[in-house]
């Protein structure tokens, strides 16, 4: 037993550091609580609803598929240990062992109980695989700069010295007539 | 078997002994998480092109001290609807299983030759390694499942949403890949012939080739590393505190010096994994000694490794995205765990294979069969729940042909 005992010095030490710190934080920290600190976090909101007490099911599931592969993993250990002693009685003992629990597993991936994700809602659309739609026809291109200062550029804009930026979102969203001259036309 | 400093009962000298390393081992971890914390930021900051934290201290060194200090002087909040004693009890849960963890890693001593990593101090052998209890990996696991707890009582006692929905995911996920875990250790205790970490160090003393990431044959020590990510929750499968989806997870409500036990149990907690995989895969402090006293140079090896796999976590996370939720699951169910004890199963049968006389290729062939076989049938099994699921699916009561195209065009 005398191996443990570096594990209970380390345990103590831990739990003293955890305590020393908590215990120095409520010394020298300040405590002014109001009942906004206090309510649960909801990113700003006033919480409307209690936590839910259900949960999906299939994370119990997941406990449950778990129990099993934990029970076959400290069956394994033991025969890991000293499976020289046991030879190939040993061997086949944990093989048939492991088949049984994988073919459990099997069942229960076959039965969905580890199928997560959303339900598939939507089916492909036929209209989406249209030949013409293509990343140059679907995309509507806004002229560069210099296409914009040297030939497409409204006059007026100009004139009245606006900033590149004011002349770019023009030719973007309002002046549809000249820009599109050298846009692709959208389908 | 056990460390020799008790073989002779204890008197005072033992306790000393005991009590120093204890200590070692304590500032040990300590140390290294304020380093870590530094180093993690420093290096993600250079993939990022940044600076990183450079004020406090040369280099920014002294930036996790700076920020614990503060975290002391912050007001601790606890919401009303808390369960006030379990909250409390949480990061004590969180911290000490970090800790206890590391006191079955061996940092140091000589293994090759006819050493077999004691050391003489005050007239007492030891080994370098605060405790070597004959079940090691066992307690790896055990402390392992117990931070699992830390986790899931801080989320469910705080009383709130976003806290519970990150304990459930924590939950869950970690006890998947537990199981895979689990499982690659296994290998490792099949060809090291024991549960002691000091035992399975020992086995591996000689050259690379001895070393259990060749002798396992790569894979256990593949699904460890993965296994060991999403153990700790560090991205990729930080689902845990996907701070675009729940806010914190699971210490969304904890401030103060608290939050700083959660923050500080996760960095012990990489270290930790990443010294036990050094010890289990990588011989530990085993390594070439050219020059120079061998104990000095055990300690370098011990720290390159450990180095080593630190920047491997950090540069994960700086360049993988985020695993989605049923991404994780299958992987650690559908993908790692049949892996893993079928990998488990092919190296037992050609050690007993070898003790038996049995032809090697024959039992490689009719492993691979099997193989085949299971690998069928899971693959059988995936294709049925999909199909069941679409079938379940499909029969939406308004979607018809001409309204679902009417909704694109």
């Amino acid at each position: 037993m005398d191996d443990y005992l570096p594990l209970v010095v380390m345990f103590v030490l831990a739990v003293g550091f955890v305590l020393l710190s908590i215990a120095s934080s409520k010394l020298l920290a300040p405590s002014r609580p109001t009942s906004a600190k206090d309510a649960p976090y909801e990113s700003g909101i006033v919480p409307t609803r209690d936590n839910p007490e259900r949960f999906p099911v299939t994370f119990y599931l997941v406990a449950m598929i778990f129990i099993v592969f934990d029970i076959e993993i400290i069956f394994l250990y033991p025969w890991a240990v000293i499976y020289r002693e046991l030879g190939a009685f040993g061997l086949v003992e944990m093989l048939v062992f492991s088949v049984a629990v994988f073919v459990a597993f099997v069942y229960l991936i076959s039965n969905g109980a580890l199928d997560w994700g959303p339900l598939r809602r939507s089916r492909r659309l036929d209209g989406t695989l249209d030949g013409n739609r293509t990343s140059s026809s679907t995309i509507r291109r806004i002229p560069s700069r210099t296409q914009v200062e040297g030939e497409a550029a409204p006059p007026a804009a100009r004139e009245e010295g606006a900033s590149r930026e004011a002349v770019a979102a023009g030719a973007a969203v309002g002046s549809t007539s000249e820009a599109s001259t050298s846009t692709e036309v959208p389908v | 078997m056990g460390d020799p400093v008790f073989n002779g009962g204890l008197d005072l000298g033992v306790l000393g002994i005991v009590a120093v390393k204890a200590l070692i081992g304590f500032t040990f971890v300590m140390v290294g998480v304020i380093f870590m914390i530094w180093f993690e930021r420093k290096i993600i900051a250079d993939m990022q092109s940044r600076v990183g934290p450079d004020r406090a201290g040369k280099w920014g060194l002294l930036q996790t001290l700076a920020d614990g200090i503060k975290l002391i002087f912050k007001e601790d909040l606890s919401p009303d609807r808390s369960d006030r004693l379990v909250y409390r009890l949480a990061p004590y849960l969180s911290v000490a299983p970090a800790f206890l963890t590391f006191t079955i890693v061996p940092i140091g001593g000589v293994f090759r030759g006819d050493d077999d990593g004691t050391l003489r101090v005050l007239g007492n052998d030891t080994f370098l390694q605060v405790a070597d209890p004959p079940v090691g990996v066992l307690f790896l696991l055990a402390m392992s499942a117990v931070a699992v707890y830390g986790i899931m009582l801080a989320g469910w006692s705080s009383g709130s949403k976003y806290p519970l929905l990150g304990s459930v995911r924590a939950s869950a996920s970690m006890v998947s890949y537990e199981a895979a875990l689990g499982l690659s250790v296994v290998a490792v205790v099949l060809l090291s012939g024991s549960l002691s970490t000091h035992e399975i160090v020992s086995s591996q003393a000689g050259s690379v080739l001895d070393w259990n990431i060749v002798r396992t044959g790569f894979v256990p020590f593949v699904v460890f590393l993965i296994a060991a990510t999403a153990e700790l929750n560090r991205p990729p499968f930080d689902l845990v505190e996907a701070e675009q989806e729940i806010v914190g997870g699971f210490h969304t409500e904890y401030s103060s010096i608290r939050f700083g036990m959660f923050f500080l149990a996760e960095f012990m907690n990489t270290i930790t994994m990443s010294a036990i995989m050094v010890t289990l895969f990588l011989g530990g402090p085993d390594g070439p000694a050219p020059i120079g006293p061998p104990l000095l140079w055990s300690f370098f090896w011990f720290t390159i490794k450990l180095l080593a796999f630190l920047f491997l976590f950090v540069w994960l996370r700086a360049a993988l995205p985020r695993f989605r939720y049923d991404q994780l699951m299958d992987l650690g169910w559908k993908q790692l765990i049949p892996l893993s004890l079928g990998w488990l199963l092919l190296l037992g049968a050609i050690q007993i294979g070898r003790d038996e006389g049995w032809n090697v290729v024959v039992v490689v062939l009719v492993g691979f069969g099997i193989a085949v076989v299971a690998a069928g049938g899971l693959l059988g099994a995936i294709r049925v729940a999909d199909r069941r699921r679409d079938a379940f699916a499909e029969p939406l009561p308004n979607e018809s042909a001409e309204l679902t195209d009417a909704g694109v065009r």
